[in-house]
């Protein structure tokens, strides 16, 4: 149930700007990517060994670069030319990039969104209750709320891993499942441990949003009329209460999907993610390569830089609507 | 008025009617307040329990006492911010009252549990204010009017959709509107869709607050209509929180008039109409505009300062800081006007509500360290005298202000205030009036044994 001064907004801001347009083109791509990873990848992206008759990784489609090799203690120079079956090259142990800059969106994609789904389901009902109870309840759970605000969030969550390990479980993926698609890995790793890690240390934003919102809905009369009807507590919180508080969660949680995306990255970079195939695993392969092989971690850099872009410009878009400086008629909410 | 002389024939009608729902003995309240005391704290938070500030009380409502019989309207009417609202939300257990009890057909509604309680909820009713924000903006008409029904678990799926229909008809709007959202509809729509709600469980009580304070005129004539329609229909009794005197005199049978979170006046409608009693209620009386062309010539009378505080309200009768009859000390030979205009000074000094530096033309006299040089106090004094006082005192009066102005050039309020104080301090600010209990009641010494005292002024002889 969209209100209808939303819709109007959302379809207002969709038409007079390029920037939503561009943020539901690469964010449709992305979802595209992640879902048919295994009809869109050209290899197995675990696959390793893509390499020339000298051992070295092919460049990108369309470049070429100069490696040189230690053999017997002298060095040869050797001219690495591209190949049209590996589209993005290929990285320092063979893998084929283009394929896992597919499976890494699936890795990115799950994460976030599961991620963010699961802070909102810790946040709301914790800001909530605080928001609408008040007084001590609110004092307490707001001063647990700000001591993990206290700890930066990526020093939080590598505690955290520390603590529970990093552990990933495999989700199967039906189109190879199904013998649709041959050659692909049979299951997606989803990094459980990061995926429960990064809603740990983003959810008490939505706590806090929550309980702004839960505080000025507590005190509007239609809360009070249901108390004299004698609704309890908890009918109130969920019929009146979170109805009403939802909007500035959904644009929360539609930006914090990009700062999820994020940590997601630098947990596998730093090597702690569960998974092998994520972008940010990636970048840290190519580290060494940068100067010849610059494509091993520019491209999940890539993949990283434009999720992030296109979850951002749709989290502008939909605060923009709901900005109720620009509301159009209907007041109300 | 003779839709007056019906309505109050149909209340009376609907007082004999007992006996449905409750179990009133004839001739007991359905409604009983006590000694109703709210307040709010204000510095009350961990913070300012650590900084170690004191809480600060707001008395919001203190001391309240009225009753409400079966079938009848009683208006409480008063400014904003007397306590009015908060009355009514407290009389229905919507906050927790401070002190005192309210029963409900005989039953303590702050001691109520369980069943009771739900009964209670089902009995007793609101209409609000504000049709706008009563009404939940993500809930259709129809799930808005069924969720009482819904929450009481009244009958089956079918039969409370009939009843939201019937509800709806009977409050003038049409059925096909059911799955329409609040904002499609107006602000008289709105609270017609606010009491269809509160009609739900069919109560005997409804504490309407403001209901039609915020709808156009022609709009709150039809709702007031349609109120007065469902009370002879339904056998309701109201409580009428409103600020309208032309509401409250259309609608009510009793009235009780509220100053700064106390009843001052309570009795029959027409009998406080036609001859108030306490000067609030006058003052109140004559601010409404008349539409009569001898009005042009009437003198009336504002009040005089705001209205104070409820965190530090006024000792002894809440009203004598803003009074036209503050009663003087009886051995002083004063007119009332020149009282009333000490008696404001003196506010002020106690307040601290006088700029010093600005006494006198530009920069004619220097305050340093708060006081004035020696040399200057006499022409001090009365520059200051002229600008407190619009007319000369008379002598005696005279030299005791000039003797507190000079405490006042040397920034010794507390002395200047004292001096005034001893010499003019009125049974008013001593002792707090209370509310008599007869049919008509006013708390004002000057119908108490006030009265009797010498200086008291003859309330008659206020213009009225």
């Amino acid at each position: 149930m969209i209100p209808d001064r939303l819709e109007s907004n959302l379809r207002q801001g969709f038409r007079e700007s390029l920037l939503p347009k561009l943020g539901l083109v690469l964010l449709a791509s992305i979802l595209i990517m992640a879902i048919f990873a295994p009809v869109l990848a050209t290899h197995n992206p675990t696959r390793t060994g893509y390499l020339d008759e000298n051992g070295n990784s092919y460049p990108p489609l369309g470049t070429s670069y100069t490696t040189e090799i230690g053999q017997d203690g002298e060095f040869v120079e050797v001219e690495v030319e591209s190949t049209s079956d590996h589209l993005l090259g290929t990285n320092d142990i063979g893998q084929d990039v283009f394929s896992r800059l597919v499976y890494g969106a699936r890795t990115s994609m799950l994460v976030g969104l599961l991620g963010t789904g699961l802070a909102v389901l810790i946040g709301v009902p914790f800001g909530l209750v605080s928001g609408y109870y008040g007084g001590r309840v609110d004092d307490v759970m707001m001063r647990i709320a700000d001591t993990m605000l206290a700890f930066p969030s990526l020093v939080l969550a590598l505690a955290l891993i520390g603590v529970f390990g990093s552990a990933g479980f495999g989700i199967p993926d039906p189109l190879t499942r199904f013998g649709l698609i041959d050659g692909m890995p049979e299951s997606t790793t989803l990094p459980g441990t990061v995926t429960v890690v990064v809603a740990l240390v983003t959810w008490v934003w939505f706590a806090r949003v929550a309980r702004g919102e839960a505080m000025s809905v507590r005190n509007e009369e239609y809360v009070t009329a249901a108390r004299s009807m004698g609704a309890s507590n908890w009918t109130i919180l969920f019929k009146h209460v979170l109805p009403n508080s939802l909007t500035p969660v959904i644009v929360l949680a539609t930006i914090q999907v990009a700062a999820v995306i994020l940590l997601e990255s630098s947990l596998s970079f730093l090597g702690f993610s569960g998974t092998t195939l994520s972008w940010g695993y990636d970048i840290s392969r190519g580290q060494g390569y940068q100067r010849t092989s610059w494509w091993i971690s520019m491209v999940p850099g890539l993949g990283i830089v434009f999720a992030v872009i296109a979850v951002n410009l749709l989290g502008d878009w939909l605060r923009d609507a709901l900005d109720p400086n620009i509301e159009g008629e209907g007041g109300g909410a | 008025m003779s839709s007056d002389d019906n309505r109050a024939t149909s209340s009376v009608d609907a007082g004999l009617a007992t006996g449905i729902g409750t179990d009133t003995p004839d001739g007991e309240p359905l409604v009983r307040v006590e000694n109703l005391q709210k307040y709010f704290w204000e510095n009350d938070s961990l913070l300012d329990r650590l900084l170690g500030d004191e809480p600060v009380a707001v008395q919001a409502v203190d001391g309240v006492s009225f009753e409400i019989r079966e079938g009848e309207t009683l208006g409480l009417v008063g400014e904003s911010g007397c306590g009015k609202s908060t009355t009514g939300e407290t009389l229905l257990r919507l906050q927790e009252p401070t002190d005192g009890r309210v029963e409900f057909a005989g039953t303590n509604v702050y001691e109520m549990e369980g069943s009771d309680l739900t009964a209670f909820r089902r009995e007793a009713q609101v209409v609000f204010q504000d049709p706008f924000s009563s009404l939940d903006p993500r809930m259709t008409i129809g799930d808005i009017v069924q969720q009482p029904l819904d929450i009481h678990d009244v009958g089956a799926d079918e039969e409370r959709r009939e009843r939201v229909r019937d509800l709806l008809e009977r409050v003038g709007l049409s059925v096909d509107q059911l799955d329409r959202y609040p904002h499609e509809f107006s602000g008289g729509q709105r609270q017609r869709i606010g009491i269809a709600r509160a009609l739900a469980l069919e109560p005997e009580f409804l504490v309407l607050d403001e209901p039609t304070s915020a709808l156009d005129v022609s709009v709150q004539a039809q709702v007031l209509n349609l109120l007065e329609d469902l009370q002879a229909e339904f056998d309701l009794t109201y409580l009428l929180i409103s600020h309208d005197l032309s509401v409250i005199r259309h609608i009510c049978d009793r009235v009780a008039v509220m100053y700064l979170g106390e009843i001052v006046e309570i009795g029959p409608v027409e009998e406080l109409f036609e001859d108030p009693k306490h000067p609030y209620t006058k003052a109140l009386l004559e601010s409404v505009p008349r539409a009569t062309t001898d009005e042009r010539e009437r003198d009336r009378e504002t009040l005089a300062g705001d209205v104070p505080s409820p965190r530090d309200p006024p000792s002894g009768c809440r009203f004598r800081t803003r009074c036209p009859m503050v009663i003087p000390p009886e051995d002083l030979d004063i007119d009332q006007d020149t009282y009333r205009e000490l008696m404001t000074v003196r506010e002020r000094i106690e307040s601290r509500d006088i700029s010093l530096e600005t006494v006198g033309d530009d920069d004619q006299f220097t305050v340093e360290d708060g006081s004035v040089p020696e040399a200057d106090i006499p022409a001090f004094v009365a520059a200051l005298k002229r600008r407190l006082f619009d007319e000369p005192l008379p002598p005696h009066h005279d030299e005791i202000v000039e003797t507190a102005l000079t405490e006042l050039a040397a920034s010794n309020w507390e002395d200047a205030a004292a001096i005034l104080r001893t010499e003019y301090e009125s049974v008013c600010e001593r002792d707090h009036p209370g509310l008599g209990n007869n049919t008509h009641s006013v708390a004002c010494h000057l119908y108490g044994t006030a009265a009797d005292f010498e200086g008291a002024v003859d309330p008659n002889s206020w213009r009225g």
